[in-house]
């Protein structure tokens, strides 16, 4: 029930819906109330008191911004008491703040000088004896106390928005600062979030201090290309030093509404140089003119998928990309019962949810945009979260309410459990009845390791909210029995108020698996052409190409993101090599630039017919997306069936999931200079038992046909015999279910 | 005053009149005739016979450059100089950047880098003195005087390179332990009696 509150600011009467506060009203009405420390995207910190109004009948001042407004009554936002009030406390900000304006790395962009000259704080008429504040360096993160005025948006953000909780106000009065929270240095994700809503220069990406103004810096609007978030994101762009090229210095976003994690915000050097030699390009119109087959991975645009499309159809190879495959195939099956194409929710459903399911991923490092909105959920609206994965994860400690920890590949079996919990008693039709009946749920239970108290627990804290969530991760595309989850995570959404979101593992599966018709990979090696993946004829915009191109942030063309949204993203910096387009349009397949693809991909995918010119890349003032646009809902055929559940798999011993380290994804970010790579084999104390290799050891990993060698490192967060095994510096068959079985030999240096 | 004489906007009559111009010769033993005239009239002499005259005199005001050179006002704008702190002989400027984004011709370019005290340092500074109008923006726009107008006006090279060399605009070490640099006073200068208009900041110790 939505209840509306009426009243009036300044003489405009405005209304209010329920849970708004007063400065919220105020700014959506476009009526200006000062704040220093009011992040949209936060509970109001409330330490700047710059917001106070006056209501009319009240004595003394209001915050607007942590007070919602009563019916019917009258605020004012100017009068001179609240000018004198608010001059004060400028005045207050501005006491020994350092006058290094001309070398401060905000270069004007700086909330408190805006706000000095605002109030026309000309002097500083207050005294205070400073103290030596030491500058600190955290890593990528560089603080100087001196310049902090303890707004503490970056605490709010860290806590209730990224969820690391890593950095803490030290309360001393004038000798107040910020400090990393229970540790010497900072111990975090490094996401960076802190930086983007420093409204002074006290917190400060260390690569980018004093290396550039605001002023020098052009700004292209892209979307992030490391993880299926689709964020927005900016890139700063200038020439290098004093002859040098044009170079990426910083990545920016829009703070106040977004977020974003450390790999968008400080991986953004993965571009490719490359010169145009119409040798290497005739050979790879040779290479495509006698494959057998296309192998490409989902880091490409939609434009680019079309394009090989059009290959496909014109001289009739086959298409590899597993990663996209398997998530059509799921989709397939989904929509087979469910009679829609695009999965339901979208990270702004997950944001607004009470009652979240996390199954089948290491969500935050998988997709950090996914965890940042089930923080949102979970300390904005109180949401349950539950967390379902074989492995704990010491990142979502903070966010998740009840951890459901199943044997690996038991996903069917869980699925099942939760969905015989979930809508059981809900009106089910003859098929779907008899499948629920022959579950057995002692040897689903059993072999799974999910007692039936978990279950119920799970049931009666979901019972009060509204807005669920169920959010299936890139575990499940690969598992065996993939498609019959599939189908009961539909059966799932058709009875019961979850919404569904499918996590797509790379950046554009999703829009891979819309636009290409693509074939089972048959691990061919001759005659295969590898678009930024491997084959005999290398395309790629990484090293060891045979053809080089150029890097999604050299390009435009559009994602789809997992919020099933046609993303647009800009070219950053220069390629001075050839594109697709160019190799396309010698094989007589014309397209002036690549961009012209976009208003003709697939309408039966839910793509819309508007040109790349048409597509916007921005949030308003008041935060609503007019990025790109969203897919059209497309029905498809109830045609599924759902089958029985087979005998679920077991795996024992040493048994590694293939899962990066934070900030790392692909072979991209492993490009990038300041992230940090971190290539070893991580396990807990019982895994080195298992294995019998200790901590620090050089060991020899064997899975699948691959052997690899690595450092082992003894995480103490992680328990059981189950080790992560980055993925983003070895190309990892992303067919195979992300689990493996595995041989683990110490290497003796002899 | 009256405006009589400036409202009457009539200049064919009062004062004016027309130069007298002999006819153009139109045919060619006319100009052929002129040719001859003129060549042989002695006019080239009487310029000779003044320079002559001048010389014989011994009292000559020309200035003899290259070898003497007129003094230059203290706000002429010629090539910049880049000038050192006096207390601590430390470059002045802080790379604030406000020059490189003043310049209308664009021909100040600048790099800058965090030091290992954490302070901004600058680690490329060039002015491309080929394209440089010396409009003196940048000495203007300076926050800490420390990019200003010399008075070096001799300017040429073989080479455009030449132009662009930051350390010889840089005030020499020599120069600041004689205590020799001079201050500008051209734009951007302090104006005399600055000091006495500063209010100071309260302080509690």
């Amino acid at each position: 029930m939505s209840k509306i509150v009426n009243f009036t600011i300044d003489g405009v009467s405005v209304e209010a819906q329920k849970g708004e506060t007063i400065l919220q009203v105020a700014r959506k009405n476009d009526i200006y109330i000062p704040t220093m420390c009011y992040i949209s995207k936060t509970t109001p910190c409330a330490s700047c008191r710059m917001c106070v109004v006056e209501a009319q009948g009240l004595e003394g001042f209001v915050l607007s911004c942590n007070t919602p407004p009563t019916e019917g009554i009258e605020i004012t936002t100017n009068s001179n008491d609240l000018e004198h009030e608010r001059t004060n406390i400028m005045k207050l900000y501005d006491v020994n703040h350092p006058l290094e304006c001309g070398v401060c790395d905000k270069s004007g962009e700086c909330d408190l000088q805006n706000k000095t000259l605002e109030f026309n704080v000309g002097q500083q008429s207050f005294a205070a004896k400073d103290i030596p504040r030491k500058i600190e360096n955290w890593g990528m993160i560089n603080y100087d106390p001196a310049l902090c005025i303890l707004c503490e948006k970056c605490v709010h953000v860290c806590n209730e928005v990224i969820g690391d909780d890593a950095i803490d106000i030290k309360f001393g009065g004038y000798s107040s600062t910020i400090i990393p929270k229970n540790s010497e240095t900072l111990d975090c994700t490094y996401c960076g979030e802190c930086i983007a809503v420093c409204p002074v220069g006290a917190l400060i990406s260390s690569d980018f201090q004093y290396t550039a103004n605001a002023w020098e810096l052009s700004r292209v609007p892209a979307t992030c290309v490391h993880c299926s978030g689709g964020c927005s994101l900016e890139y700063e762009v200038k020439d290098a030093g004093i002859y040098g090229d044009k170079t990426i210095y910083r990545v920016k976003n829009n703070f106040e509404y977004t977020s974003l994690c450390g790999a968008g915000r400080f991986g953004f050097d993965f571009d490719n140089k490359a010169s145009k030699n119409e040798a290497d390009l005739n050979k790879a119109i040779k290479a495509i003119r006698s494959a057998k087959a296309i192998r490409f991975s989902s880091m490409i645009t939609n434009e680019e998928a079309y394009i090989l499309e059009e290959f496909k159809e014109k001289f009739g190879m086959k298409l590899f990309n597993e990663d996209a495959r398997l998530f059509a195939s799921f989709m397939d099956a989904y929509s087979s019962i469910s009679g829609k194409k695009h999965h339901s929710g979208s990270l702004d459903a997950i944001k607004l949810c009470e009652a979240a399911i996390v199954i089948g991923s290491r969500i935050a490092t998988d997709n950090p945009a996914l965890r940042y909105a089930l923080t949102t959920a979970s300390k904005h609206n109180g949401a349950k979260i539950v967390y379902a994965h074989p492995l704990e994860d010491v990142l979502m400690k903070n966010t998740a309410s009840q951890l459901m920890k199943y044997e690996a590949g038991a996903e069917e079996g869980v699925i099942a459990l939760l969905a015989n919990g979930i809508v059981k008693k809900a009106d089910l039709d003859e098929d779907e009845k008899e499948f629920f009946d022959s579950l057995d749920l002692g040897y689903l239970g059993a072999e799974s390791n999910i007692g039936e108290e978990e279950i119920s627990q799970m049931i009666q804290s979901f019972s009060r909210a509204k807005n669920h969530v169920l959010i299936i991760g890139s575990d499940i595309m690969a598992h065996p029995r993939a498609r019959n989850i599939a189908k009961i995570v539909a059966l799932i959404e058709k009875y019961s108020a979850f919404s569904v979101v499918v996590v797509p593992s790379q950046v554009n599966t999703l829009g891979v698996s819309l636009i290409n018709s693509l074939d089972i990979d048959e691990d061919m090696v001759d005659n295969v052409v590898g678009y930024n993946a491997k084959g005999n004829f290398v395309i790629s915009s990484l090293e060891f190409a045979n053809l080089s191109i150029p890097s999604l942030n050299q390009q435009e063309g559009t994602f789809v993101s997992i919020d099933n949204r046609v993303l647009p993203t800009n070219v950053a910096l220069d390629f001075e090599g050839y594109t697709l387009n160019d190799i396309a349009s010698v094989c007589a397949i014309k397209h002036k630039n690549t961009i012209d693809c976009t208003k003709l991909l697939s309408q039966k995918s839910g793509f819309k017919a508007l040109n790349f010119d048409e597509l916007e890349n921005f949030l308003s003032a008041h935060g609503d997306d007019n990025r790109g646009y969203l897919l059209d809902e497309v029905d498809c055929k109830m045609d599924g069936k759902l089958e029985n559940i087979e005998d679920l798999a077991e795996f024992n011993g040493t048994v590694i999931y293939h899962s990066n380290p934070v900030l790392q994804f692909n072979a991209y970010t492993n490009k990038t200079s300041q992230l940090e790579r971190d290539t070893s084999l991580r396990g807990s104390a019982q895994f080195a038992q298992v294995a019998k290799i200790s901590d620090g050891e050089t060991i020899e990993i064997s899975f699948g046909s691959t052997t690899i060698q690595r450092t082992f490192k003894l995480d103490e967060d992680l328990k059981g015999t189950i080790a992560l095994n980055p993925t983003f510096d070895i190309a990892v068959d992303s067919s195979k279910y992300r689990f493996e079985k595995s041989k683990i030999v110490r290497v003796t240096n002899e | 005053m009256k405006n009589e004489a400036f409202n009457d906007r009539n200049v064919s009559s009062d004062g004016y009149f027309k130069v007298d111009i002999a006819e153009y010769p139109t045919d060619g033993w006319a100009k052929f005739t002129r040719v001859v005239r003129r060549t042989f009239r002695a006019e080239l002499f009487v310029g000779l016979w003044v320079v002559l005259r001048e010389m014989l005199k011994f009292d000559i005001h020309t200035i003899q450059y290259p070898l003497e050179k007129m003094p230059i006002g203290p706000r002429y704008r010629a090539v910049h100089e880049m000038k050192r702190l006096w207390e601590s002989d430390a470059e002045r400027c802080i790379g604030c950047g406000l020059c490189e984004k003043i310049c209308i011709s664009n021909c100040i370019k600048m790099d800058t880098k965090i030091d290992e005290h954490s302070r901004k340092e600058v680690s490329e500074y060039t002015i491309n003195l080929g394209r440089c109008i010396f409009c003196g923006y940048c000495a203007e726009v300076c926050p800490e005087l420390a990019i200003t107008h010399g008075g070096e006006y001799e300017n040429c090279s073989e080479q455009r390179e030449h132009f662009i060399d930051y350390t010889g605009m840089l005030t020499p070490l020599e120069m600041m332990a004689n205590g020799t640099q001079k201050e500008f006073e051209g734009f951007g200068a302090i104006t005399p009696h600055e000091d006495e208009s500063v209010k100071k900041t309260p302080l509690s110790y």
